[in-house]
């Protein structure tokens, strides 16, 4: 299988602090990725990465087999789109299209075109003058003129109401549904990310906490509800995720290798919701209590 | 990279010319009037004082007074006029990277097709250009608005002042206060702590050369000449003095900062010899520490070099930092 985004003990360090570290992954090609995890979890900082904008401190990171940083030619295969979707405000929607054109040596105006026409766009509105869905939507037409085969978006639809996220996910799946584009785009909510995505890379407090498809991932969680549980090994599990007690009942969430056959437990279906919260609620506690000065 | 470099500065390239035009449209006027009260009062036949006739030295004397009574002031106008520089450091340099990276828009440009070294290379030559023709028009037209002030004061064009306000100097000092806009702009990544240290660098800087560097570009010369009559040798005019002193027949400094002169044969007030009431003895000498008039464009030329220098480092170091901004 081909891939798109590989890396590899990718690590990257702010004064003392560790943005990310020890980061490995891989992308396939063709895939709709959602890239969730709490703010400060890394997400800006494996996206600038992988478009060249920031060097490794530690590891490796390739996009079509391509180291990014500094790699002008790699640009002209990945579109970007930064948080909060930042254009020059001055410009008109059809100003950027024009200077796009001027700073790349692909560039699909035609197309840029027909979709802020499409959108209703007004062309000749200083960008900064629209809403702010519209501004999205500006952004994610200048990527795609680009003809991008990655295209990765920090956030998208963070600061949109959530009609224009819907629109903008509409727009974007339509878009790159018959291109074959590899799409990357990060959220600190899933819920904003579920419909679209069919792959999944999850972190938290700087590493990768989860990656793999959607079906996958799925597929190889379950919640056991049972008597209160020791910490014994189960038939059929891998390991166990999240673990919650009362004093005669257990509830984990636990990643299978095989059916689960003891009839001790009830085994139920998860949602993709419940396998990503189970790993996020993992590993935030500890830091917090250190970070105050009280025991855990 | 070009539309889009002039589509960004455009507005901010007319409001810089629409102020220099309003400048000029001030000076000029000035400039010419200084200039028709230069030859009214026939002072520039006044520059070369022993060719003159004492009578005509007389008129030269009155006329360069009334030429100072009139157009003193404008001296403190000439101090205004060597903040231009760096105003286009200020307004041009400090928020060509900073203001990209504080409104996030660096993360747009740099990720489009042509890499952000070239984005820097293109923008800073193309800024770098623009401002030395801006420069280049500055330096011709105050050398030309300056020169009655000059001609009319002793110092002439190599002093403090006058000489950083002409010729090429502007050039330099403008392309250095540009640059380190820029590289503060890189360091602060904001654009007011970029507009601050540019402010304060450039001064200090421009202070540090001036008063350390700029009286010893080339070795001063001395001269000597006798307190009792012939006055300041043939030539003074327009040299830059840089310490004078009262030095005896031995040559030991008596006083410094001063010079005295008395007429041929004269006496002190109290009828003794010249100076003797300062307790000079026989032989006792002004001296004269100075950098020739000649080499203005000497020293024109040293002081763009080290400011154009500077400039070409903080750029390469700014071109530097650009890639290591996120």
């Amino acid at each position: 299988m081909e891939m798109v985004l590989e890396a590899d003990r990718l690590g990257k360090r702010y004064g003392r602090t560790w943005a990310l570290r020890d980061c490995s992954l891989h992308l396939p090609a063709g895939r709709i990725a959602a890239l969730v995890g709490p703010n400060g979890a890394g997400k800006s900082t494996l996206l600038h990465l992988a478009v060249g904008l920031l060097k490794p401190d530690e590891g490796a990171v390739r996009v079509f087999g391509r180291s990014p940083y500094g790699d002008t030619d790699g640009l002209a295969d990945i579109g970007f789109v930064a948080q909060d979707t930042p254009l020059y405000r001055d410009f008109t929607a059809a100003e950027l299209v024009i200077a796009g054109g001027k700073l790349n040596r692909r560039w699909d105006a035609a197309l840029a075109r027909t979709r802020l026409a499409q959108l209703g766009i007004p062309p000749d509105k200083p960008v900064g003058k629209l809403s702010g869905g519209q501004r999205a939507q500006v952004a994610l037409a200048l990527a795609l003129a680009k003809q991008p085969r990655l295209l990765l978006l920090d956030e998208p639809v963070a600061s949109l109401d959530p009609l224009a996220r819907r629109e903008f996910l509409q727009s974007l799946m339509g878009s790159v549904a018959d291109s074959g584009t590899t799409v990357l785009l990060s959220s600190h909510l899933l819920a904003d990310l579920e419909r679209v995505c069919d792959y999944l890379i999850v972190l938290n407090a700087a590493q990768v906490q989860l990656t793999g498809s959607v079906d996958d991932l799925v597929a190889a969680h379950r919640q056991l509800v049972g008597p209160r549980h020791d910490g014994g090994p189960i038939g059929g599990v891998a390991h166990v995720v999240r673990a919650s007690h009362t004093d005669r009942q257990s509830t984990l969430l636990v990643r299978t290798d095989g059916p689960v056959t003891d009839p001790g437990w009830t085994v139920r279906d998860v949602s993709l919701e419940d396998v990503v919260l189970a790993y996020l609620a993992d590993g935030v506690a500890q830091t917090s209590h250190s970070e105050w000065g009280v025991a855990a | 990279m070009i539309w889009l470099t002039w589509r960004q500065h455009r507005k901010l390239a007319f409001y810089t010319l629409l102020g220099f035009l309003v400048l000029a449209a001030v000076l000029v006027p000035i400039g010419l009037s200084m200039r028709h009260t230069f030859a009214d009062l026939g002072l520039a036949g006044c520059l070369r004082p022993s060719e003159l006739s004492d009578a005509a030295a007389q008129t030269c004397d009155v006329g360069l007074r009334r030429f100072s009574d009139r157009y003193d002031s404008l001296n403190l106008v000439a101090v205004l006029l060597i903040t231009l520089p760096v105003l286009v450091g200020l307004f041009w340099g400090a928020p060509l990277v900073a203001r990209e990276v504080e409104q996030g828009t660096h993360r747009f440009v740099w990720t489009q097709g042509i890499g952000r070294t070239r984005w820097a290379l293109v923008k800073f030559g193309l800024v770098g250009g623009a401002v030395v023709l801006l420069a280049v028009g500055y330096g011709l037209g105050m050398s030309w608005w300056v020169e009655p002030l000059t001609r009319a004061a002793h110092e002439g064009r190599l002093g403090v002042i006058v000489f950083d306000l002409q010729g090429i100097v502007p050039i330099g000092y403008t392309l250095f206060a540009v640059a380190l806009g820029i590289f503060a702009g890189t360091v602060f990544k904001r654009m007011l702590p970029a507009m601050g240290i540019t402010l304060a660098g450039y001064i200090g800087v421009r202070a540090a050369v001036e008063m350390l560097a700029r009286p010893h570009y080339q070795p001063a010369k001395t001269q000597t000449f006798p307190i009792e009559g012939g006055g300041i040798p043939e030539g003074d005019r327009g040299n830059w003095v840089l310490a004078v002193g009262i030095r005896d027949a031995d040559g030991t400094m008596v006083a410094e900062n001063t010079r005295i002169q008395c007429p041929p044969g004269g006496k002190g007030p109290d009828g003794r010899a010249c100076g003797a009431d300062l307790g000079l003895g026989p032989g006792a000498y002004n001296w004269e520490l100075y950098q020739p008039a000649d080499r203005f464009w000497l020293f024109q030329s040293i002081e763009t070099g080290i400011f154009v220098a500077l400039a070409a480092l903080l750029l390469y170091l700014a071109v530097r930092r650009v890639r290591r901004i996120a």
